[in-house]
């Protein structure tokens, strides 16, 4: 059973901001869907909550705006939100398919992106296409208003470098050059409104097959979602080949072995992440060499 | 030939379903009364304990508890259960699954009586646990229940012909062992009830969403030491069962009873999914091990079959689930030597009992794949070994009844379902196309070798497969087979309608509407189906065994008969004829059209009542006689059958095992179908409940104890993840019940996995024997469990 809470609908942000400021043990509540299941079940992570600050009022929070250099989402907006939105389905393709697979069509309509990586569960689904768009926060508190990098921000299972009294307001992500190519991968125990047991993103720019640029990040490998940034660095310059594509998944294999040891999982997930990236690997240099080919 | 119906065998839209959608309909946990408490129960987190004492001091002292309950304020029997009474209302002396409830506190607010049931200090000595059914009968095994010599629960033997002889003549002997897993029923509607003591010493009233009123007015009489009629059940609409709602709801009414009766005041339970999940019966777990002998040909010799299923904590259904277990063993076959064992036994697992397929799903998952593999040493395909083998009329069974009386459709099912799904071109393209690539995956080194990556090309393999069944209808010789209709005609022509039987959501209202409608040739909309109440309708046995449209349709068309030929006798007179065979009842007339006579059904009502002739009438329906020798396992154990092939089309992920259903093709004789809507909801429904069986359920417990407590951990499919289900009926002919209509409920789920098992073989080239085929169990061929076993939302 869920213990009473006290409960604010802040109007606009100047109260969250002063709210959080005030009160040690608040937090931000929007679409709810982690907080409330954890109270349910009574959560440790939830026990210390006294104050419950609701956002969805404040539409500074959820909308979803074309800057110059980059696509700025409110970190309320939720994820039907996002997948109808013309501009990240242009723009960002990659974050619409990871979020468009999170949950059932009633949790896409509550949960919303800040949260997803707010929480930092391993398996949020958000962070690993978040993570190779480079996508970078901004946070205010009463103090001041700042940016940081969502590699930065997110420091271990369920911890981020969010402090109390501060609140992140916006995701921007930058634009790309539009010859990057990628896909997004997902496997839950089933299709539906699944936690994943693996998600990896991939983004790939080659010019002559040669590999200009690559990006490959995971969720619910690692202890938190990661970028492979090592193995991004070992392929640039070379040229785009099967050989490569499992040399770099056999790598990411090893690297992730490194961060967690062997578990429980491992004998499943280690060979299927691998085959897995392989796999994205392949099929999007496939995909660029037929886009050239129509093209020439 | 099949009469001409007017409304049998067309889609009706169930007379709950507007109700439902609109959240108007009326659910246990939506009734309550003045004055009403709630109750907290207290539980250990062991599952095999003994207890020393309870100290409830503390939580009285808080303040928020009204009252405690335990087995010392029960009045009669403080055991229950279908056969052995094992099962304690309140385990005060000992616990002996997971979630065994000691006592109960009630009060007004449930949130404070959640905090005072933290304060109750229970003292208790935890046992030795015993949760591998393999070891339940060695000598030296902890006994569960020490008021029984061993922890044997039911032994069922069948024996015919010369099991020896049988392997000896046998070209070819092959054995196998199988496993299937817990699985929870996963109702919508958690568990909820509220008794109501009545004042003037009438007893109680409990009003839950309990699945057999009957049996549960038996249990609460029994606890409560009342006579039946001082137990007045009525049910509540209920939110899905598939046999879940009947004994743990039959021990929660006593509970709320017992505890409604101790403070004069109206008492509630009512369940969060996890407690739900946590106390509620199982589908057994099966341990299944087959040896099977055959020719070069293909045709079956001897099968020895030995089954043990884990009863865990009580006897409850056991003794029945395994008893359709031993009838139907060896599938659809007619195999000349047998010699079959099957036994329950106890353990301190979760406690297991009915479930839709009852004891079927099981032997059907192990004895389906095994008949693909006999296919495949003699050299034949699926359709073939099943041709050779399967009955067809004048056949006998291993029980030796002989089968006749009714269509032995058993090989036009699986042509028709053969047919539909092109199985045999498919089959043999996927088996051209199966991967024979050695697996990827080393446990001694998790770096996927150069040669061993899988190219996108190459990634994704089809497969089809087949499973076929015989299903004894109803209960057979496990118990009394009869039930009751009630009838009312109104002076309006509307009409009252009631059967000993219980809406479950499979739609029984709606069916038994249009067999009176049939009958008197009305629209079903004029009959207004009462609700369920032990106190105005006659115990018809319980609503299981997909037996409520056979037996319970048959005391419908009687009841309904009867009143039509009072009404015969009426019109008569009215029409002055004599000769009642030319009187057509049709769109709510009665006419003959030979002399031009007309007259609608409601004027023939009130006719009928000034005539003083009586419109209301209590139809009956007796099955045919059936019989068992317990020794020999031989006898006629169901009056009749029904027949079943489903083909299943999948996509197999040859890398990380994820098995996708790209279709399954479900053929079925039910009889006659009375509801097309009603019969077409069952296969659906069905299939994709044995399609969850066969993928992706599963309770694990730990130590007895379930992890699995809600739906982030346990795996249910949900639309996306099966595309198209294709249901054919091929109705064959049968004197039994409403027009021959018989079972349609339980066959659709018991074939899925066995098909799945097949079609994921054909694919991949690999025999899995271990359900559910889930990710881990199709690329390794075995499961991976946690050792850190928490929820994603709890740490």
């Amino acid at each position: 059973m869920i213990p009473e809470h006290k409960f604010i609908n802040a109007d606009n942000i100047e109260d969250v901001l002063r709210l959080l400021n005030e009160n040690d043990n608040a937090k931000v509540i929007a679409g709810g869907t982690d907080i409330i299941p954890g109270f349910h079940i009574d959560s440790a992570r939830f026990k210390e909550i006294e104050l419950l600050i609701d956002i969805n009022k404040i539409k500074d929070f959820n909308s979803i705006e074309l800057a110059d250099n980059h696509l700025s989402i409110g970190a309320s907006s939720n994820f039907t939100q996002i997948i109808n939105d013309p501009n990240v389905n242009k723009y960002f393709p990659l974050l619409v398919n990871a979020v468009s697979q999170i949950g059932s069509h009633q949790i896409r309509n509550r949960a919303t992106i800040g949260g997803n990586f707010i929480n930092n569960a391993p398996c949020a689904d958000s962070v690993p296409a978040l993570l190779i768009y480079n996508a970078v926060l901004e946070i205010k508190s009463i103090i001041e208003t700042k940016e940081i990098p969502l590699s930065e921000f997110l420091l271990k299972q369920y911890q981020t470098a969010l402090n109390t009294n501060e609140v992140v307001t916006r995701v921007k992500l930058p634009f790309l050059n539009e010859n990057y190519s990628g896909k997004f991968y997902k496997l839950g125990r089933r299709r539906g409104v699944a936690i994943s047991r693996i998600s990896l993103a991939v983004l790939m720019k080659k010019s002559n097959g040669i590999i200009e640029d690559v990006r490959i990040a995971g969720g619910a490998v690692t202890p938190i979602g990661t970028r492979f940034t090592k193995i991004e660095d070992m392929m640039k310059g070379k040229a785009a080949k099967s050989d490569l594509f499992k040399e770099a998944a056999q790598k990411i294999g090893e690297q992730i072995l490194e961060l967690t040891g062997l578990r429980w999982s491992s004998i499943y997930k280690l060979p299927v992440v691998q085959q897995k990236i392989y796999q994205l690997l392949e099929e999007i240099n496939l995909e660029m060499n037929s886009v050239n080919k129509n093209e020439n | 030939m099949k009469e001409k119906f007017n409304i049998v065998g067309k889609p009706v839209i169930r007379q709950d379903a507007f109700n439902k959608v609109t959240g108007q309909a009326k659910f246990a946990d939506d009734y309550n009364y003045p004055n009403q408490l709630y109750a907290a129960m207290i539980r250990i987190p062991v599952s095999h304990a003994k207890i020393k004492s309870i100290d409830y001091t503390e939580a009285i002292e808080s303040g928020l508890v009204a009252a405690t309950c335990d087995s010392s304020d029960i009045p009669g029997a403080k055991k229950v259960g279908p056969i052995r009474k094992d099962q304690p209302v309140f385990c005060d002396e000992k616990v002996v699954t997971s979630g065994d409830v000691l006592a109960m506190l009630i009060g007004e607010n449930e949130y404070e009586l959640k905090q005072a049931s933290k304060k109750v200090k229970v003292d208790f000595e935890e046992l030795p646990i015993l949760t591998d059914i393999e070891k339940a009968m060695d000598e030296d095994a902890q006994i569960i229940h020490p008021e029984f010599e061993n922890n044997l629960i039911v032994h069922y033997p069948l024996r015919k012909g010369n099991i020896d002889k049988g392997f000896e003549e046998s070209d070819h002997i092959l054995e196998q062992t199988y496993t299937t897993p817990h699985i929870e029923h996963a109702y919508i509607e958690p568990e909820a009830v509220v008794a109501v003591p009545l004042e003037g010493n009438r007893g109680i009233k409990i009003i839950g969403s309990i699945q057999n009123p009957h049996t549960a007015r038996k249990v609460v009489a029994a606890v409560l030491g009342l006579p039946l009629t001082k137990v007045r059940i009525i049910q509540a609409e209920l939110g899905g069962s598939f046999g879940g709602k009947d004994d743990t709801m039959n021990i929660l009414s006593a509970r709320a009873a017992v505890a409604a009766l101790k403070t004069k005041r109206p008492v509630k339970i009512h369940y969060s999914r996890e407690e739900s999940i946590l106390e509620s019966y199982k589908r057994h777990p099966y341990r299944l091990k087959y040896k099977v002998g055959f020719s070069k040909a293909g045709k079956l010799k001897a099968m020895k079959i030995d089954l043990l299923a884990d009863g865990g904590g009580y006897s409850c259904m056991s003794p029945f689930v395994t008893w359709r277990s031993v009838v139907q063993a060896t599938g659809p076959y007619e195999v000349e030597n047998v010699w079959t064992d099957v036994r329950a036994v106890y353990t301190n697992n979760p406690y297991t009992g009915a479930f839709r397929g009852f004891g079927s799903p099981q032997p059907i998952f192990a004895q389906e794949s095994l008949m693909d593999e006999i296919a495949e040493i003699a050299g034949i395909s699926p359709i073939e070994i099943r041709k050779i083998n399967g009955f067809q009329k004048g056949s006998v069974t291993a029980s030796r009844q002989v089968l006749r009386d009714h269509e032995i459709n058993l090989l036009k099912v699986v042509e028709r379902a053969a047919e539909e799904s092109n199985f045999l071109s498919e089959w043999n393209k996927n088996k051209k196309d199966q991967s024979n690539a050695p697996s990827f995956v080393d446990e001694l080194n998790p770096i996927v070798k150069p040669e061993h990556f899988i190219h996108p090309s190459n990634n994704v393999k089809r497969g089809i497969g087949l499973a076929t069944s015989f299903r004894g209808c109803s209960l057979g010789a496990e118990g009394v087979d009869a039930a009751a209709a009630y009838i009312s005609v109104q002076t309006d022509g509307s009409i009252y309608l009631l059967s000993g039987l219980a809406e479950n959501g499979q739609g029984l209202k709606t069916t038994f509407s249009i067999i009176a409608a049939e009958v008197l040739g009305i629209s079903e909309d004029r009959i207004h189906y009462l609700e369920q109440d032990t106190g105005i309708i006659a115990d018809s046995g319980p609503t299981v065994a997909s037996r409520s449209t056979l037996m319970g349709g048959g005391a419908i068309k009687d009841a309904a008969t009867i009143i039509k030929n009072r009404l015969n006798e009426v019109a008569l007179k009215h029409f002055n004829i004599t000769d009642y065979d030319v009187l057509v009842y049709r769109n709510n007339t009665i006419s003959n059209t030979e002399n031009n006579l007309k007259i609608e059904f409601s004027e023939l009502c009130q006719l009928a009542f000034n005539s003083a002739v009586s419109l209301s009438a209590v139809g009956w329906y007796k099955g045919p006689n059936v019989g068992w020798d317990e020794e020999t396992g031989q006898g006629d154990a169901y009056f009749t059958y029904v027949y079943g092939c489903q083909v299943a089309d999948v996509s197999v992920d040859m890398s990380t095992g994820e098995v996708y259903i790209n279709k399954i093709v479900a053929v079925h004789d039910p009889g006659t179908v009375i509801n097309i809507m009603g019969a077409l909801g069952q296969v659906y429904g069905g299939v994709t409940q044995g399609a969850g069986y066969g993928l992706w359920e599963a309770i694990e417990s730990e130590k007895g104890m379930i992890k699995e407590l809600n739906y982030d951990l346990y795996i249910i499919p949900t639309s996306k993840d099966i595309d198209k289900i294709e249901p054919i009926f091929i109705e064959g002919e049968d004197d039994h019940g409403a027009w021959g209509a018989k079972s349609l409920g339980e066959p659709t789920l018991e074939l899925t996995s066995a098909a799945l098992a097949n079609a994921i073989k054909n694919a991949t080239g690999k025999r899995l024997f271990n359900l559910p085929l889930n990710l881990e169990e199709v690329l390794l061929s075995k499961k991976l469990r946690p050792k850190d076993f928490v929820r994603e939302s709890s740490k």
